[in-house]
């Protein structure tokens, strides 16, 4: 009875004991999609023009906060509670594809080293990093996206940089410290090549660590976002930034119009940030650089 | 001690010459290949004088920049030191007590504030002071005649608030990472076989090993703030070195965009190389 198990049991068993040590990170990616697909839910659609809609008009229809409109009406009559839904969905969207990239700009950079036989192959990359971390990453993303005029898709690839250039260094440092553990020294003495080391044992503890990563800097993005629209950077395109920048015109006549789409944000990242510290506690990823 | 004082000098000159090469290669593609400009950095048409937008009253750039950096200098004076005091003084504590999470509770009012963004607050201080002080703004129009400048100091006060409260809320989480690193190495382990007490090992023996890579922590959230300064400063109509490059972008003055954001690129060179010289020379190499 004793017999081996074929390879599709063998192959079936492990994905099942990988699952459920990811279990926790599965359950967290729960909330993620719930708080995803509310934002995505609302009833805002079409290309909506901030400067329009919060345009000075000689009779306001803004309306104040009540039971219909629970964060009051803009100055055409629009509720600010759907309008500031909408405006999240798309920070939110813009920050998740800036960090993907990020993250895989960084891979990029750290994969054209990694195989590297010297031992500080990693140096240059380290060199690159210092001198770019003297200059403060909002102030790139300001230089970036304020010249050239702004639009979002500057915004998204200057956040994506700066996340690239900050999180490089850190990946490198994993893989140099995924090579000093006492079961690479008794991988090498068994044989293995370098390639097949970092393939089979460096790589899926470093990327293990990646959705960690994902969830802590989203949060951070949307608010450099979320700035860079404020200062107009990101072009005439619905932002809660903006809309708070538009809202302050009528602070004395309406707060409401720049008070509760920042309650709003606020809460949102509040949420992705707790959501981030408990996927990176989960995924055990350890500390990260402050990138904006 | 001399030899290493040089040596990280003339490290950080090389690297701060490198972040200003970086710094012109960035606003030369900003300005040519996405916003098609027809003029180069290097066309003398580009570096003029002060624009009148920038200051109502004749200035060159160097006085304009001591005044704005002035300005700036009053929020970093209590930014930083606020910063590095509560992250400091929280962290070691949230350490200690690892075992009750107390980092994570002690860092958690100020990340929980950090998500907060900065323009929005600024908000919130100007309807305080409209309908508690019936004044719009922030004082900018009145002049102190005698006594302390209070006022200014409370100006800067407001603007450094949010900064500060994200660059504490890291470094308390920073700070109890380093020493709860240290307490779960082996050498704890013997100290407490050897019948060593929990206070003994961790402020006397923990604490002492790990000062060098606190230390390390001391210019890590500057650049950070920093930038927070880029956003927070024109928010506030703040009339310091971030709202100088924002104004600067706006109008296209390639002085004003250069020496801004190599003031704050200055700014987290020295923090940089005050840590480094500072640290033990074999730490520094």
């Amino acid at each position: 009875m004793n017999r081996r198990q074929s390879k599709t049991t063998r192959a079936v068993r492990s994905a099942v004991v990988r699952i459920w040590q990811m279990r926790k990170a599965f359950l967290l990616s729960i909330p993620y999609f719930l708080l995803l697909g509310w934002l995505y839910s609302g009833g805002v659609e079409g290309d909506i023009r901030p400067g329009e809609l919060y345009g000075a008009r000689e009779i306001p229809e803004w309306k104040a906060p009540d039971r219909e409109h629970w964060f009051g009406t803009g100055p055409n009559g629009v509720d600010l509670f759907e309008l500031s839904r909408h405006a999240m969905a798309i920070s939110v969207s813009a920050a998740v594809v800036a960090v993907s990239l990020g993250i895989g700009l960084a891979a990029l950079l750290t994969s054209l080293f990694v195989f590297d036989l010297n031992e500080g192959r990693f140096d240059w990359l380290g060199r690159v990093t210092r001198v770019s971390r003297l200059v403060p990453g909002m102030v790139v993303l300001v230089l970036f996206t304020g010249i050239s005029g702004g639009s979002l898709l500057l915004a998204i690839a200057g956040i994506a940089g700066v996340v690239a250039l900050h999180f490089a260094p850190v990946l490198a440092r994993w893989f140099q410290e995924g090579e000093e553990g006492f079961d690479i020294v008794a991988a090498r003495v068994l044989g293995l090549s370098r390639q097949e080391i970092l393939r089979s044992r460096v790589l899926p503890s470093v990327l293990r660590r990646l959705p960690g990563v994902f969830a802590t800097f989203v949060p951070v993005a949307v608010l450099a976002e979320m700035s860079l629209s404020f200062l107009g950077f990101t072009g005439e395109r619905l932002s809660v930034g903006l809309m708070v920048a538009h809202g302050q015109a009528y602070l004395i006549e309406a707060p409401w119009m720049a008070v509760y789409p920042g309650v709003f944000a606020t809460g949102v990242v509040l949420a992705l940030s707790l959501l981030g510290w408990r996927v990176s506690t989960a995924l055990r990823t350890g500390p990260l650089p402050r990138v904006l | 001690m001399i030899r290493h004082i040089l040596q990280r000098l003339l490290v950080a000159t090389i690297r701060f010459l490198a972040a200003g090469m970086g710094l012109l290669v960035l606003m030369e593609f900003s300005f040519l290949v996405l916003a098609g400009s027809k003029v180069h950095l290097w066309d003398a048409t580009a570096w003029g004088a002060v624009p009148v937008e920038l200051s109502p009253r004749p200035l060159d750039w160097s006085e304009l920049l001591r005044l704005r950096g002035e300005a700036t200098a009053r929020i970093l004076l209590l930014a930083v030191p606020g910063s590095l005091l509560i992250g400091y003084s929280w962290g070691i504590p949230g350490a200690r007590l690892r075992r009750q999470r107390a980092a994570t509770l002690l860092a958690a009012p100020f990340a929980a504030l950090a998500c907060v963004p900065g323009f929005w607050f600024v908000g919130l201080v100007a309807i305080y002071s409209y309908f508690h002080w019936h004044r719009p703004g922030f004082a900018n129009e009145l002049v102190v005649e005698r006594g302390p400048d209070l006022l200014t100091w409370w100006h800067a006060a407001v603007v450094a608030l949010p900064a500060l409260v994200g660059a504490a809320a890291w470094q308390i989480r920073a700070v109890a990472a380093v020493l709860e690193r240290e307490v779960a190495r082996p050498w704890v382990r013997g100290a407490f076989i050897a019948g060593a007490n929990d206070e003994e090992i961790f402020y006397r023996r923990a604490l002492r090993r790990s000062l060098v890579p606190l230390l390390d922590l001391s210019d890590r959230a500057i650049p950070v703030l920093l930038g927070s300064l880029v956003v927070l400063e024109p928010a506030f109509r703040y009339p310091g070195i971030g709202s100088l490059l924002v104004e600067s972008i706006r109008l296209g003055s390639y002085p004003g965009i250069f020496f801004a954001s190599l003031f704050l690129t200055a700014l987290t060179t020295i923090a940089t190389l005050m840590r480094e010289v500072l640290s033990p020379p074999t730490l520094s190499a």
